[in-house]
């Protein structure tokens, strides 16, 4: 999962309530209000694996782009992390690419949108030797931070020794955890008392290789290298927890003064060589964050399209909710809207282990009134109707409705009858509903609870306060039958969802299986489908295991498809949506003059 | 006086402390988790164990505010950084210190309060006053009806209205944004304008209503007619006497009020997109940042602690029957 | 039931050139429920160094005619008719400032309450020094050293030292010797006490009058003592004047109106007040009935519902006409009742009781 905060804020704060959609293990959708089914057709993006070729700079130049200009973002809440070892959620991975360069990265076409991953500071998508458990990099010649010194491997192990360190808690774990195994910072404790990581876990034999030794395969490995962390940095200005405000550059923009909360102002890194770079373009001269800037002020600035906020661009955050009705309806806005899938799909959790019976469940499913909860998150504009527990934006991603949903979005109550009568429980069935006391999911939980007390359920609604929801309904022991969660995938393949949502071993309070899901059937199959070393096919296999869970376990119920829905001002072209991080891509946005 | 400011001050600390308990150990009544708010995706109990030691959520509660406290006055070491004092702590959310992250707010907060305040204290006793000399004039009744109305308006209505006709549509006025004294004070006058301006409208009818009301009532008294019984004139007899009289009320209700904006204005701030004391504590209680809502919430009753003592202080200056004891 | 048109009290047939003279003086207040008549036709003089006492109950109209010799009512409610001229000088059509310049300088009021008279805010030294600044142009430290000198007069014992003193630290006799310090500080011609003893205890009502005296006798001042109190009026006034619903019901010198009352409501007042020489046995014999509404007064004789006697009066007149002072006379009062009835019913019914 990864986590949406512009939204979570904007969402509390456009209810007024103090209280916070608790920061982990929420998705986005905190759309609603207005807005209709007007949404744009979001894409369904084709994603792979790029060649060297792919792989070599500068990155196509985009049609009508200039160099020059001041481009804006607007940013509802602040950057919590700007440290890359830090970085894992969507406002922080779009602001990294400007100044931060992992291994590998994303290359968006800006025509069709197809994504592929290729090498960034590498010099293309990683080499896999002995069945895929090692992997070998290059850097391109002529990378350098931003002081001009060259980037060499041992910085890029340097910044992953970093990640051992027990202040690194926020980054992605997934190189660590491949390297150690899940205990990593027991056995190594990070660089700052002299020790390395050693040769048989990372090499650098030289200054222009670095040569991975994973426990396991893992054929995800060019995937995994583009998380913002697993990039240099020099050991000379690592000072630790204060490396936060001040990350060393080796992007195309470097800091040049950062007010946490308030504003970040990137000018040009000279020491950035857009020949070493396939995906950057990097057209304005200066970057602007203004940062801190509240809903519904914020989407009010971007369309009014007035002074700098003509070109200025919220990189992260969907429009406030309240003005999606004219936003969506206003011909004027069309020619400067994104509307894009973003990776996180709403889902619906059914506690396995209080209904026990999967035909309930299924039941459920059937009953659950899809679209009228559309309409409260905010239709169609903030979110397609989700029937599948992996997002379009997961590669091998297909259409998959067990349940019929599209076809009766309202809910089926003669087929939840059916089924319930099947199981031989006896009806009414009591459900407990346990939601985050907003008045958002108040209005959609009693959505919930009239179409399944049509449909042989009697549902008992739980308010539970939003600042302790997710630690509530995520112990073992929790009392509830159904809550609602958000997942986004990491990157686009199933692995990143289907292992840490549905795998039962291991199950304790606090982890992301919300469902408490432990078929023995899941847990082999994702053994096995991890072992596979071909993307497409293991993508494929993941596919095909989140179908079955969904259709025989039924431990989740899919609604929404989240999407980012935002204008940005007329003064900027070359706007493209990364669907992997789920927010505007920057690399290509230039200033018009 | 030395021994009533000695009373206060005492009085005031006790109050303090009071607070910062209640705030802190009220924090840890609630079942979120710090912890929990700030894993971001990995909140696998290893992680968040581990961040737990990293806020120093692992130690007794007791032992926890006793650091907190001590900080502030001796500033403390921690697995952050060295934090001097006053140190608020760091933020858990985002690791910065907090008491820097007060400091670059405080101007911000500190000049919409004081133009604010001044706004409306002008604008709203301006207007009283005229209302109380002219009586039942079509003036005083236009005032009243504009106070009403002013009384009953929303920042976050008339806020968004204000920014969309006097700088998007006419253009006169900046949208507003932070003050930066040190490098743009000419921009932090003119981005303060609008902000002041709103914040002002919900106080100043309260301040017309109030001034008129005390000033008629003030203008009934017999030393009233006393003073004009001399000879005096009826705008001197105004002004020395009746406003004299008010304002000992006034000045209390502006103490009041003054402490109030002095620990930010939310919805002024978050209406303008100004950095202040009033957004940073929203994002404090938001996300649950102990450390951060601490500081917000000690500071602001710091402020009106302050100011009531400044308010005890003024009444005795200006009503010689009180004696400070 | 007699109207604004109508000349309802001739005037006295008092020397022209009398330093006080009020000619029908109306006072009328508008309020929401219509029209209040304070003051309904009264008219009387006051000479230099003479001391004219009205007596009356609440509401008789005695505070709201010397309200209206300053012109203290608010213009904005209060309808004044008639004359008032102060030495020569015509004071209903007075402009503000011309009114400023007399009040406090040629005409001064000393207030029945003082703690409530004198600002809470200013010291007593500054609050009397004030007027004096004002009217006679002096430095502030001229000023400062007149209100010692006032204190000093009025028997404000270390008045260099209670100059300084806010009026909360006097007591209330002090405070009242403050007020008439205060009132005095400019040497007015026309000093008006309102119910200047009513709130002190006896032994310094008599101190206080006794001060108000002496200060006459010094400065030639002509003084208009309102009060309820008929020992007041009997200590200190040379006239007397008696009000009834906005009207002089009586009035004559002090002897005559306080040993030969001629007006039924004289006798009540007399009556209801105690007397030390009088016996114990007798009993207080309070006027029945409440005094009239000002918004509707009664037809006839405003007093006829309370009084006794009107059943010696043919063809129930009491009820219908309003009695008049008897034009251009000094002695005199406003009631049906002959001569001879009045004397003959004082003698045989009233006189008694007083003894």
């Amino acid at each position: 999962m990864r986590i949406n905060k512009a939204r979570q804020v904007s969402a509390v704060l456009a209810v007024g309530a103090l209280a916070l959609t608790a920061a982990c293990s929420s998705g986005g959708a905190s759309g609603g209000g207005g807005g209709s089914d007007s949404g744009k057709k979001a894409t369904v993006t084709n994603f792979g694996v790029g060649t060297k070729a792919d792989s070599t700079g500068p990155a196509p130049a985009v049609d009508g782009a200039k160099n020059g200009g001041t481009a804006y973002s607007l940013d509802q809440a602040g950057f919590d992390y700007l440290d890359p070892g830090q970085q894992y959620v969507s406002d922080q991975l779009s602001v990294q690419l400007l100044y931060n360069r992992s291994l590998t990265g994303y290359k968006i076409d800006p025509k069709t949108g197809k994504t592929i991953v290729v090498g960034d500071l590498a010099t293309d998508s990683g080499t896999p030797s002995d069945g895929s458990k090692t992997w070998t990099y290059t850097l391109k010649d002529g990378v350098k931070f931003e002081d001009g010194t060259p980037i060499t491997t041992k910085d890029i192990k340097y910044g992953i020794e970093r990640l051992f360190s027990d202040y690194e808690t926020q980054g992605p774990q997934y190189v660590q955890k491949w390297l150690y195994g899940a205990d990593y910072r027991k056995q190594y404790a990070g660089p700052y008392d002299g020790k390395e990581i050693p040769d048989a876990k990372i090499s650098t034999p030289d200054d222009k290789t670095i040569v991975f030794h994973f426990l396991a395969p893992h054929a995800d490995t060019p995937y995994a290298m583009a998380m913002p962390n697993i990039s240099p940095v020099p050991k000379a200005k690592d000072d630790k927890q204060k490396y936060n405000n001040h990350p060393v550059s080796t992007g195309p923009y470097k800091i040049e003064s950062y007010q946490p909360g308030k504003s970040l102002t990137f000018v040009r890194n000279t020491n950035w060589d857009p020949k070493t770079d396939p995906i950057r373009n990097a057209y304005p001269d200066k970057w602007q964050f203004q940062l801190g800037i509240a809903e519904p002020g914020l989407t009010n600035r971007l369309s009014a399209d007035t002074g700098t906020d003509k070109f200025a661009i919220n990189m992260s955050g969907s429009a406030d909710p309240s003005k999606m009705q004219t936003l969506t309806s206003d011909p004027q806005y069309k020619g400067r809207t994104v509307n894009e899938y973003q990776p996180y799909v709403e889902v619906f959790n059914l506690n396995t282990k209080r209904i026990t019976n999967p035909k309930v469940r299924q039941a459920l499913a059937y009953a659950f009134p899809m679209s009228q909860v559309q309409q409260a998150f905010g239709g169609g504009a903030q979110g397609d109707l989700g029937t599948t527990l992996l997002s379009p934006t997961v590669a091998g991603w297909k259409k998959f409705d067990p349940f019929g949903k599209l076809a009766k979005p309202m809910g089926d109550p003669e087929k939840s009858l059916q089924l319930l009568k099947d199981a031989g429980v006896t009806t009414p069935y009591k459900i407990s509903l346990a939601y985050a006391n907003t008045p958002r999911w108040d209005t959609v939980t009693l959505t919930i609870q009239k179409a399944l007390e049509k449909a042989g359920f009697k549902v008992e609604r739980k308010a539970i306060d939003p600042t302790s929801y997710y630690t509530v309904v995520g112990k073992v022991d929790t009392p509830y039958d159904m809550y609602r969660t958000g997942w986004g995938a990491d990157w686009p393949n199933g692995s990143t969802v289907v292992p840490p949502t549905m795998d039962g071993r291991n199950l304790q309070d606090g982890t992301n299986n919300y469902s408490f899901l432990n078929d023995p059937k899941v847990n082999s199959e994702i053994d096995r489908i991890n072992q596979i070393t071909d993307l497409t096919q293991q993508a494929a296999a993941w596919e095909q295991l989140s179908e079955y869970v969904l259709q025989t376990d039924t431990s989740q119920i899919p609604f929404i498809f989240d999407k980012y829905f935002n204008l940005y001002g007329s003064g900027l072209g070359g706007v493209t949506y990364n669907q992997v991080y789920g927010t505007i891509n920057p690399n290509s946005i230039f200033v018009k003059q | 006086m030395f021994r009533f400011l000695v009373r206060r001050v005492l009085g005031a600390m006790v109050i303090l402390l009071l607070i910062s308990m209640i705030t802190y150990f009220l924090f840890f009544a609630l079942p979120s988790d710090p912890a929990l708010l700030s894993c971001g995706k990995q909140c696998d109990p290893q992680n968040v164990a581990l961040i737990r030691k990293n806020l120093g959520l692992n130690l007794p509660i007791w032992t926890q505010y006793w650091h907190y406290m001590v900080g502030i006055f001796a500033g403390r070491h921690m697995p952050v950084g060295d934090c001097p004092a006053p140190c608020f702590g760091y933020s858990f959310a985002n690791q910065q210190p907090v008491w820097g992250t007060i400091a670059d707010s405080y101007p911000t907060t500190l000049t919409l309060a004081v133009g604010g305040a001044a706004t409306f204290l002008t604008i709203g006793v301006s207007l009283g006053l005229i209302s109380a000399w002219r009586q039942g004039t079509v003036f005083d009744r236009i005032a009243s009806a504009t106070s009403l109305l002013g009384q009953s308006v929303q920042i976050y209505f008339i806020g968004p209205l204000a920014i969309l006709l006097f700088s998007t549509k006419l253009g006169w006025l900046d949208r507003g944004h932070d003050v930066d004294w040190a490098h743009d004070a000419w921009g932090s006058v003119t981005g303060m304008i609008l902000p002041c301006l709103v914040l002002s409208v919900i106080f100043w009818s309260n301040y017309s209503r109030q001034t008129r009301s005390l000033m008629v009532e003030q203008l009934s008294e017999d030393h009233i007619r006393a003073a004009r019984a001399k000879g005096m004139s009826s705008r001197y007899v105004f002004l020395r006497y009746a406003l004299r009289g008010a304002m000992a009320t006034i000045i209390t209700i502006f103490g009041v009020d003054l402490s109030a904006v002095l620990g930010g204005a939310i919805i002024t701030e978050v209406t303008f997109g100004l950095h202040g004391l009033g957004l940073l504590s929203v994002q404090a209680v938001l996300r649950s940042d102990l450390p951060l809502e601490m500081a917000v919430m000690l500071i602001g009753a710091t402020l009106i602690v302050v100011c009531n003592i400044v308010v005890d202080l003024a009444y005795a200056f200006i009503d010689p029957r009180i004696r400070l004891a | 039931m007699s109207t604004l048109s109508q000349t309802a009290a001739g005037p006295v047939a008092g020397p022209a050139s009398s330093f006080l003279s009020v000619r029908d003086l109306y006072v009328h207040f508008a309020t929401e429920d219509g029209t209040v008549k304070a003051v309904d036709g009264l008219s009387f003089d006051l000479e230099r160094g003479s001391t004219l006492g009205i007596v009356g109950e609440s509401g008789s109209g005695k505070s709201v005619t010397n309200l209206a010799i300053l012109g203290l009512h608010n213009p904005l409610n209060t309808k004044i008719q008639g004359e008032i001229l102060l030495d020569g000088q015509e004071l209903t059509g007075a402009s503000e400032r011309q009114l400023n310049r007399l009040r406090g300088k040629k005409m001064a009021m000393i207030f029945q309450d003082s703690l409530a008279a004198l600002s809470p805010f200013y010291t007593v030294g500054r609050q009397i020094a004030e007027p004096f600044m004002k009217h006679t142009g002096a430095s502030r430290r001229e000023a400062r050293a007149r209100a010692v000198d006032m204190l000093r007069k009025v028997g404000i014992p270390q008045p260099d030292l209670r100059v300084d003193d806010y009026p909360h630290q006097f007591s209330g006799g002090m405070r009242q010797r403050a007020m008439i310090a205060m009132a005095l500080v400019c040497d007015p011609d026309l000093v008006i006490a309102d119910e200047p003893t009513t709130a002190l205890d006896v032994t310094v009502q008599a101190q206080i009058l006794d001060l108000l005296k002496d200060l006459q006798q010094e400065t030639g001042a002509a003084i208009i003592i309102i009060t309820h109190d008929l020992g007041v009026i009997a200590k200190t006034a040379d006239q007397v004047m008696v009000m009834y619903a906005g009207r002089c019901v009586e009035r004559g010198t002090v002897k005559e109106v306080m040993q030969r009352p001629q007006h039924p409501y004289s006798w009540g007042l007399l009556s209801s007040v105690p007397r030390l020489d009088s016996s114990v046995d007798t009993p207080l014999v309070p006027i029945p009935g409440a005094p009239p509404s000002l918004l509707s007064p009664p037809p006839g004789c405003p007093f006829h519902p309370r009084c006794g006697f009107t059943d010696l009066v043919a063809g129930g007149v009491c009820a219908t006409t309003r009695p008049e002072l008897p034009e251009g006379e000094r002695r005199g009062s406003a009631c049906h009742l002959t001569a001879t009835q009045k004397e003959a019913v004082f003698i045989e019914q009233i006189h008694p009781r007083l003894r």
